[in-house]
């Protein structure tokens, strides 16, 4: 059994404690935003927040998570309001989507540190989040729009 | 009109399991009330259901390219709807009204916009036609004094208006008009702006729904194991060797493999992997890239070719020429690498096959299902959910008949077959690789006076060859190159690769783009020419190409010398009914290539939705980035070396460069957006790294020069 905390929940787990954290979400919670890409932490699709940090949850065991803070794309924000995602609407970011849930966590981290990217500060941040439909222009955008959403 | 039995039992029973709801508007996993009426009402595209809901019936998957949005913003606008009530859901079976012109419903070849505009325009002013008609008998006014605006027929002078509902029961009793009135000019006013995209709130919370997030009750998960030589079959398998894994309920021989199913997709994962399986040798089992590049090769001097297009007298030219220009291409396979791997949710009973997928191909899956599993087209429903990413690769059936075998043997449990990202990399559908011979001479005045183009490798769309030998997956961008050539001569010699392909983004004009605008340039350099005054040269002067040449080559201020450390390369291509220009600039660090700025001017006749347009450009230059740096796939021991992002490496956001885009009108008829912006750019790139190192980067990616 692993205990930890989803999106403001206590939960607990019977899978096996090697089981990535992502399958655990998705299947045995049904929190479905937070994506499977690459299964080896190498695109940032699966990006949720363990104690407030990025990480790729398709290569962190569930016993990684254990009493720990596990935030979704579906828990960032009530409403899914955050300063990120309405930056995201504002922009019209995505096209096909499966990537965003992922760069929304990746930028919401970032912002949290640096309030005011650059952009090689976001360079820095996102570029473990890949975007196979190449709306880097438009994310850059965004993030910085974000910030300042963030700062108001 | 009304929602039907067939949606309200599938929102009452598997709908509730789905464990985040849709977001209004959005793709529903629904099914339109019923197959089109066109001879009573013509609702192939447009339901108005009792409320008032205007629903759009689309026939093609939203995949990222927009086309939802402005497939909507075409049937929003010529009916008169409410843009914020706008619902949309796809038919669950191909039908006429969805097809295109080769008379399949799939979602390729950048159809989207520019195929289904001119009907959905028709049937929703014969819709408008008819509701106004309803109205004004209802009012007893002239039709004529009468308006369709957001949801409603509007009486001006006497300040009355009736939403559309109250309308349809009188109105579909009317005649369909049979020459429906389009809305003039002036009243389109929805198309043409950047109204924002339907699925993206959806998308930004998590809340959209793709194949791989498809949720059913008592649904079990499946993962593959399939043999790495793409030829050979399973020649045993010890299902024993993990029945007793936690989870796991069944191992189910599939083509090529097997699957095995279990309570949770990991569970089936890590039986899969530890499956004891063996499979047939086979004769490519030594396959490697190098005897792949050369059994190709040998189709560059093969004799007794037939012609597939020829005019004037290239060889004599060539022979005459004081000068020949020749240089031999080659490109290598791509994976297409979706984000969303490839997935399917399917649940097979008696009379009855249903499937949950993210699909560009709902004919090529109901033909291929019939074909190879037996299933007659009138069982099979496909509901469509939103994909991660196409790009060509999610036409295919392998998945869905994999979930519908596991299914079977489950009794008819529904069935989620996950391919990992290893899965997804190595069992092919890909790009295919090519290799081209150009010969080509210019005259003292730098007039193009003969080029022969001889292309060797797969005939990819051999089911669709046309006369001559004439096959568009291997040769577009060549017979319809822009430039005027007197003398000029394309073939094909075939060499059959035993390697499964499949069309990737822009298909031919993928290679044909980046080989003919990089030997174009070679021709430039021969002339001792700049290679926009080249082109401009060489172009006809009603081409197509001129304007938006012009376009890119202004905004990046080509006629200037470029600052100190920048080098530029120019390109245009024509492909899929509209005319792509880019200019890249390049800068080198030591020996590697980056790109940090391109500049893109198209021509897709009106643009429907202009920062749509804009970002298909942006993403597609970036996507062809990758596989011009570093991305290919290669074989060893006839099997896929890559196997995930680590070594497939596609553009990142440290990488990627700015996107300036231009939209160049010029009255010609609508074009496609989703793949055009692919094809110029390797070119552009290649020369500018010409400019930039005075190499000819003849075969990609860039990395296999040492220089990404």
């Amino acid at each position: 059994m692993t205990d930890f905390t989803l999106n403001g929940e206590a939960v607990t787990s019977d899978a096996d404690p090697a089981t990535p954290l992502l399958w655990v979400i998705r299947e045995r919670f049904g929190l479905t935003g937070t994506k499977y890409g690459c299964g080896v932490g190498a695109c940032g699709a699966c990006t949720v927040h363990l104690n407030g940090q990025p990480v790729p949850s398709c290569a962190l065991p569930l016993d990684a998570a254990a009493d720990g803070e596990i935030t979704t794309i579906e828990g960032l924000a009530p409403d899914g309001n955050h300063p990120v995602q309405q930056a995201w609407i504002e922009v019209d970011v995505p096209q096909c989507g499966y990537c965003q849930s992922g760069q929304i966590m990746a930028t919401a981290a970032m912002i949290r540190e640096v309030p005011d990217p650059t952009d090689a500060d976001i360079d820095a941040y996102l570029s473990g989040n890949l975007c196979r439909c190449g709306v880097y222009n438009r994310i850059r955008a965004a993030a910085k729009r974000a910030a300042e959403i963030a700062r108001s | 009109m009304t929602v039907t039995p067939s949606r309200r039992t599938f929102l009452a029973g598997a709908a509730a399991a789905l464990t985040i709801p849709l977001a209004r508007p959005a793709v529903s996993q629904t099914l339109p009330p019923q197959a089109p009426e066109l001879e009573r009402w013509p609702d192939a595209f447009l339901q108005i259901d009792t409320d008032g809901r205007v629903t759009c019936v689309l026939p093609t998957c939203e995949m990222g390219q927009g086309t939802h949005t402005g497939q909507a913003m075409i049937l929003a606008e010529e009916l008169g709807a409410d843009w914020q009530s706008i619902q949309i859901v796809m038919p669950q079976q191909p039908s006429d009204p969805y097809r295109l012109p080769f008379g399949q419903m799939r979602s390729v070849g950048s159809y989207g916009i520019r195929f289904f505009h001119d009907p959905m325009r028709r049937s929703a002013a014969q819709m408008r036609m008819m509701l106004t008609q309803a109205a004004a008998t209802q009012l007893g006014v002239p039709k004529y004094d009468l308006v369709a605006r957001d949801g409603m027929i509007m009486h001006a002078d006497t300040n009355r208006a009736i939403p559309f509902a109250d309308l349809v029961p009188a109105a579909r009793l009317l005649p369909v008009p049979a020459e429906p009135k389009l809305r003039p000019e002036a009243e389109r006013t929805l198309t043409g702006t950047n109204v924002p995209r339907l699925d993206t709130p959806a998308k930004t919370r998590g809340e959209a729904v793709y194949a791989i997030d498809v949720s059913l009750p008592d649904m079990a998960y499946a993962a593959p194991r399939m043999a790495p030589v793409f030829s050979a079959e399973v020649e045993a398998m010890d299902e024993a060797s993990v029945i007793d894994m936690p989870g796991v309920l069944a191992v189910v021989p599939v083509p090529r493999g097997a699957v095995v199913v279990a309570d949770s997709w990991w569970q089936a994962r890590q039986a899969a992997d530890a499956l004891d399986i063996t499979f047939t040798a086979t004769e490519h089992d030594a396959l490697d890239e190098a005897t792949l590049n050369a059994r190709i090769a040998e189709g560059l001097d093969r004799a007794g070719v037939p012609m597939t297009l020829q005019r004037g007298d290239p060889l004599g030219t060539l022979d005459a020429a004081e000068t020949v220009i020749e240089a031999d291409y080659q490109v290598p396979m791509l994976a297409h690498a979706c984000m969303e791997p490839i997935t399917c949710t399917a649940q097979a009973t008696e009379g009855r096959t249903e499937l949950w997928a993210g699909t560009q191909g709902h004919d090529w899956k109901r033909m291929m299902l019939e074909r190879e599993l037996g299933i007659p087209s009138d069982e099979l429903f496909i509901n469509t959910t939103y994909l991660g990413g196409g790009f060509g690769r999610k036409t295919w059936h392998h998945d869905a008949a994999q979930a519908i075998l596991a299914s079977r043997a489950l009794g008819g449990r529904p069935v989620k077959v996950i391919w990992s990202r290893e899965d997804d990399t190595r069992f092919g559908m890909y790009r295919q690789t090519m290799q081209a011979r150009f010969r080509g001479s210019v005259d003292a005045e730098g007039r193009i006076t003969a080029m022969t183009v001889r292309v060797a490798g797969p005939q990819m769309g051999a089911a669709i060859v046309q006369e001559n030998n004439m096959d568009p997956f291997s040769l577009l961008g060549l017979v319809d190159q822009p430039y005027a050539v007197p003398n000029y001569a394309v073939d094909h010699a075939v060499v059959d690769i035993p390697v499964p392909l499949s069309a990737w983004r822009a298909i031919a004009t993928s290679f044909t783009g980046y080989w003919m605008e990089s030997f174009i340039d070679e021709l430039a350099e021969a002339a001792g020419m700049d290679p926009l005054a080249f082109r401009l040269l060489n172009l006809p002067s009603d081409s197509r190409a001129r304007p938006v040449l012009e376009r890119a080559a202004e905004m990046a201020d080509w006629n200037d010398p470029a600052p100190d450390s920048v080098h530029r390369g120019i390109s245009v291509v024509g492909s899929y009914g509209s005319m792509v220009a880019q200019v890249a600039e390049v800068t080198m660090a030591g020996d590697r290539v980056t790109v940090p700025r391109v500049f893109a001017a198209i021509d897709c006749g009106r643009a429907i939705h202009p920062g749509q347009v804009e970002t298909q450009i942006q993403g597609s230059v970036i996507d062809a980035l990758g596989p011009t740096l570093r991305a290919k796939i290669t074989l060893q021991d006839g099997a896929a070396v890559q196997s995930n992002y680590t070594d497939y490496p596609l553009i990142r956001i440290d990488e990627a460069p700015e996107v300036a885009v231009a939209i160049v009108e010029t009255g010609a008829p609508l074009g496609g957006v989703g793949e055009p912006g692919v094809p110029p750019l390797a070119g552009a790139v290649c020369n500018a790294v010409f400019a930039a190192t005075g190499r000819r980067i003849r075969s990609l990616p860039l990395s296999d020069h040492g220089l990404a």
